[in-house]
This record gives C-alpha cells, sequence and structure tokens, in this order.
C-alpha cells in the first residue's frame, strides 16, 4: 500500500483499503451430534443464528461469518483487556471448539463503488451482483493465496480474512489489483 | 471444467485436488482372500469410456470430499455429492443388507 503508484491508482479508483487491526476473531467449530444444541446457545450468545450456508449474519457490532461447514468466525471489536473467545467458550462450552484466531487472521477491507469491478477479472469467482449478493461469503484464493471474501452486508464493499503469514503478500496484491483499472500504460 | 461443490458453488479446477476413483470400497481385512482384494482395491481400474464416479477434494475452499459424476469423454460432470453423504448411505444400505 505503500507503493506511490498504486496510492495514485486507488485515489483515482475512489477505493479505500484498511486493515482492520482493532477487532477481535474467533474460530467456533460445532462439536458431532451438537448441531441443535449449539444452534440454541449461539443463538442466545450472539443475538443472531449462525449462517448454515456460505453467508454472513450481522449481530449489535458482530460479524458471524460462515467459514466452512460446521464452523464460523466471529469478528468484533476489541475491547480493551477483555478476549471475547473467553466468554464464547464459557457459553457454546461442550457444544463447539472455540479458538481465539485474532493472531492468526487478518482482516483486510476495499471500500469504494468500484470494488466489485476491480476484484472481477482479479479472482476466479462470479463477483456479479446476482450471484455474490450482499452478505454471500466464498472461500477461496487470490493469487495463489487462500482466503475468505464476503460481500459487506450494507453493500459499501468487501472483506477479506487471510492468514496473517501472508498479510503483506496479499495487501500488496489487493492494492495492485485494486489499482489496475486506471494503471498508466 | 469446473465443478459444482455442494457449499461452496460452481468453482474453477484449481481449487480441487483429484484423487481417484470413488466406487472401490475397502475391503474387510478379516476375509480369507484378504490380500487378494487389496491387491484390487489398491491397483485394480477400469478405463471406462463414459460417466464415472470420482473423489475430489475441495482445497482451496470448504475442504469438503466431494463424489463427483464425471464423463470421461466429454468432461460433462452430471452430479456432484459430499463424500460424507455418499460414505453414510452406503454404510446404512450394508448395515440393512446384512
Ligand atoms: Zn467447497
Amino acid at each position: 500500500m505503500s507503493d506511490p503508484q498504486n496510492e495514485a491508482a486507488l485515489k483515482r479508483n475512489g477505493l479505500t483499503i484498511s486493515k482492520r487491526e482493532d477487532v477481535a476473531v474467533t474460530h467456533v467449530a460445532l462439536r458431532r451430534g451438537m448441531q441443535a444444541e449449539l444452534e440454541k446457545r449461539a443463538s442466545a450468545a450472539l443475538g443472531v443464528s449462525l449462517p448454515a450456508t456460505a453467508r454472513v449474519a450481522e449481530a449489535s457490532g458482530k460479524l458471524v461469518v460462515w467459514a466452512g461447514p460446521e464452523q464460523w468466525l466471529i469478528i468484533e471489536p476489541r475491547s480493551t483487556g477483555k478476549d471475547p473467545s473467553v466468554d464464547l467458550a464459557e457459553a457454546l462450552k461442550g457444544a463447539a471448539s472455540i479458538i481465539d484466531v485474532s493472531d492468526s487472521r487478518v482482516i483486510f477491507r476495499v471500500e469504494g463503488q468500484k470494488a466489485t469491478e476491480v476484484l472481477a477479472p482479479s479472482m476466479a469467482i462470479d463477483f456479479h451482483d446476482q450471484v455474490f449478493k450482499r452478505g454471500d461469503v466464498a472461500i477461496t484464493h487470490a493469487s495463489h493465496l487462500g482466503v475468505m471474501v464476503w460481500r459487506l452486508p450494507d453493500g459499501s464493499g468487501y472483506e477479506f480474512a487471510c492468514a496473517r503469514t501472508y498479510a503483506v503478500a496479499f495487501s500488496e496484491w489487493l492494492a495492485d489489483a485494486c489499482g489496475k483499472l486506471t494503471r498508466p500504460a | 471444467m469446473r465443478i459444482r461443490c455442494p457449499h461452496c458453488g460452481e468453482r474453477a479446477l484449481d481449487e480441487f485436488t483429484y484423487l481417484g476413483d470413488a466406487s472401490v470400497t475397502r475391503p474387510d481385512p478379516t476375509s480369507p482372500d484378504a490380500a487378494g482384494e487389496f491387491y484390487a482395491y489398491a491397483y485394480e481400474r477400469r478405463n471406462i469410456a463414459g460417466p464415472t464416479q470420482e473423489l475430489w477434494y475441495h482445497q482451496a475452499g470448504c475442504h469438503s470430499w466431494l463424489v463427483v459424476t464425471r464423463d470421461t469423454r466429454t468432461h460433462e460432470i452430471s452430479d456432484v455429492k459430499l463424500a460424507e453423504d455418499v460414505a453414510s448411505k452406503r454404510i446404512k444400505s450394508t448395515a440393512g443388507a446384512a
């Protein structure tokens, strides 16, 4: 993102890329045979049902992201000195396995009207409005890096989750992809 | 070739890894001809011109194992099921037969 050529291109495209360092990310995985129990307790703890398909669900500042069959990521603002995975582990005890993955995943956000236009030719999934709708999630890869991507429910752009190990490579790819529309020849 | 994953929808081939024949079942190791049956299970394959059942892994996606019905002559995919559903159905049918 420090590449001045990319900075200028992002500006021309009206796009912003931000790294969300203010959030806690918790991984939730269903324990075998506990589906009904988890659904009940997760709804009570989160205020929203765990999405059964590739969707995100919003609940009072939290984002619940489908992360593959029977697993989810819970993304929420990190309040001072509190680890949300501890509360969640208590609430879902026995029904799910809970891991704090805040240090292993990085969340990037791309906002702007042209977000779909620049991502569509950059990745192999179908970004058409009627195919990848607001709140839809895809687990896929971008430039050989494993990523999860979801369209923000308010339609303002997209968020990506990638392994922290690859965050630099991924963010450079993202800036490159977002700058390509108006890149000088 | 694109594969429609039951969890993820249609995705490009580069997200998947091919394992092999999904129609073979692991023999009973206590059967009298276990060695012969395991040899056939591991090595003996038919070279089918037509619809085959294959195991594919959605490696760059949801990490599900899939049973894909593909025509070797046209690459046309007529069916994709989750391998765990196929396996549990198979277990149920053998349990019912016994
Ligand atoms: Zn999949």
